[in-house]
């Protein structure tokens, strides 16, 4: 049953976008996240769609792939859409009982769950096409210029390397103790909620006491080895921003003063 | 007993990583017998004994316990797993209660019993493992790797089952606990008729403990035999990776020396009731 869960979504590839320093790749994303929001008109949307349809298609990763990403908070954006649809004032085109559609309502709604989904198909494309290491690399160069006011960016990427790192593991530890205690007649998926729950505690303890027994072991290795933070530490990889970072960023600064004009043009909706 | 009929077991059916574990295994097994399980890491052992209890189960094939198909809608999987007993490898993780008497009862309130009657197992499955009385009070966490050990053993063999699997039950621990909890096992297959399968890496240890030793390698039957048959096909054994004891070792450098000593010897007693008169004469 724990195999279904699909973590670290990355995607191996070659692609352009793939060979984006990971620096760059999130830089763009705050760009564009900036730029969903400073959309105005259904004419930038389609300007965005056919940005990201370029982005995708160079990447060569499958949209299905991308548009099952939605799946997880397709309740949200119902929710988001069907509240904004109803409870939006204006001129009046539907009415039943208590439910009133508006002409606003309706652009409104529409206009949120496309911001919605935009964010989400953008920040997956981002997670789809770098790897976790690397864009934990990437975070902690970001980061790096907050460290004068204190900010232990060479500490925050480890613990998210670590963190990633353990996933497997833990879930690999979860299969074998569920396995275990079913061994010893633990039935984990009957009953009511709560004695669901209460079949959880034998799976729940051993997990936490083994993944506090891990955290102490590694970083008794990490101390064997003098691991001391980021102070002067030089890495294995060093980041280069490349040829491909110019060409991402222009390919950017296109669509930002794209979207600005189409504001300009069509105004607000 | 214990029936596989052509077995097969693929892990990642379909995707790209597909392997498989197990190719075609169709193997038997009575009622109280004590079969020593041996194989390459990978070999499919881990796979073989997961299948027993309806853990895993077969792609292709059928598992039938004491005439239960295990693939059948109708066998409940609950109750072959109280049939059968499974130690799975380091099975001191599976602890989890505040007290050890706690944790051995686990099984048998699972299986429905009142509490008096599954304490009265948890106490006799801890003697019978060696686990003192005294340690039954403690949280399991402050006992020591070799008692934790034997209070999972206990765990499952406070169900009664009829069938104990153990997979490498000695793995990480001293000479002495390795000795002592193999001793156990051997009395709880004599006393109480169990049937045992114990997965091993050692190639001692199953010569000594088996009636039948089930030689695995890359998810199929390689051999199925007593172990005087099984470790006289000591070339076989090493080109897939396993070995026979040290003591055949001994005794075939003997023989190509030039002493005449019989073949297929494969533990210590049999050795020295064959090397003293010889030393003595």
């Amino acid at each position: 049953m724990l195999k279904d869960i699909t973590l670290g979504q990355y995607f191996p590839g070659s692609s352009f976008i793939h060979k984006l320093d990971p620096r760059t790749k999130i830089m763009i994303m705050f760009a564009y996240v900036v730029i969903v929001f400073m959309i105005q008109n259904f004419e930038g949307y389609i300007a965005l769609t056919a940005f990201l349809a370029v982005c995708v298609t160079v990447s060569k990763i499958s949209p299905k792939y991308l548009i099952k990403g939605l799946k997880p908070i397709l309740i949200f954006i119902v929710f988001t859409g069907l509240f904004n649809l109803f409870l939006t004032s204006g001129t009046i085109v539907w009415h039943w009982w208590i439910f009133t559609i508006t002409k606003e309502g309706i652009s409104f709604a529409a206009f949120m769950v496309l911001r919605l989904v935009f964010l989400i198909l953008g920040t997956s494309l981002l997670t789809l096409t770098t790897s976790p290491i690397a864009l934990t690399d990437g975070i902690e160069h970001l980061l790096s210029p907050f460290k004068k006011i204190g900010v232990p960016a060479h500490e925050i990427a480890m613990m998210m390397t670590i963190a990633l790192r353990f996933i497997p593991t833990l879930l690999d530890e979860t299969d074998k103790i569920m396995k275990a205690q079913s061994a010893r007649g633990a039935s984990l998926d009957s009953g009511n909620i709560l004695s669901r729950a209460k079949a959880m505690v034998p799976i729940l303890i051993p997990l936490f006491i083994s993944a506090f027994r891990r955290a102490d072991e590694l970083a008794t290795a990490m101390e064997c080895r003098c691991y001391r933070g980021g102070e002067n530490r030089t890495r294995l990889y060093e980041l280069k921003y490349s040829v491909t970072d110019g060409l991402g960023w222009l390919y950017t600064i296109i669509l930002f003063a794209l979207i600005i004009s189409l504001n300009f043009v069509f105004g607000k909706f | 007993m214990i029936k596989l009929e052509n077995v097969s077991y693929t892990y990642m059916q379909g995707g790209s990583f597909e392997k498989k574990a197990l190719d075609n295994v169709s193997l038997e097994i009575k009622s109280g017998e004590f079969i020593g399980i041996i194989g390459h890491t990978g070999s499919g052992k881990s796979t073989m004994i997961q299948m027993l209890n309806g853990l895993i189960k077969p792609s292709l094939g059928r598992v039938i316990i004491d005439g239960d198909d295990l693939s059948d809608k109708k066998v409940k999987l609950r109750d072959v797993r109280f049939k059968v007993g499974l130690v799975m490898q380091y099975p001191e993780y599976q602890l989890f209660e505040e007290t050890v008497l706690k944790d051995i009862c686990f099984g048998p309130l699972n299986m429905g019993l009142p509490q008096s009657e599954a304490e009265d197992r948890a106490k006799f499955a801890a003697n019978m493992v060696g686990l003192s009385e005294s340690l039954l009070d403690k949280s399991p966490f402050d006992l020591s790797g070799g008692q934790k050990r034997r209070a999972a053993i206990a765990g499952v063999l406070a169900m009664e089952p009829k069938i104990l699997i153990l997979d490498e039950p000695t793995a990480g621990l001293d000479p002495a606990g390795r000795d002592e909890i193999l001793t156990k096992i051997r009395d709880m297959h004599k006393r109480l008729n169990l049937t045992v399968l114990l997965v091993s890496h050692s190639m001692e240890d199953v010569a000594r403990l088996a009636d039948r030793i089930l030689v695995m390698n890359s998810g199929a039957v390689e051999m199925f035999d007593m172990p005087s048959k099984v470790f006289g096909k000591g070339r076989r054994l090493e080109e897939i990776g396993l070995t026979v004891p040290q003591i055949t070792k001994v005794m075939d450098r003997l023989r190509s020396a030039g002493i005449q000593i019989e073949d297929g010897i494969y533990t210590t007693g049999d050795a020295y009731r064959i090397l003293l008169p010889l030393l003595t004469k």
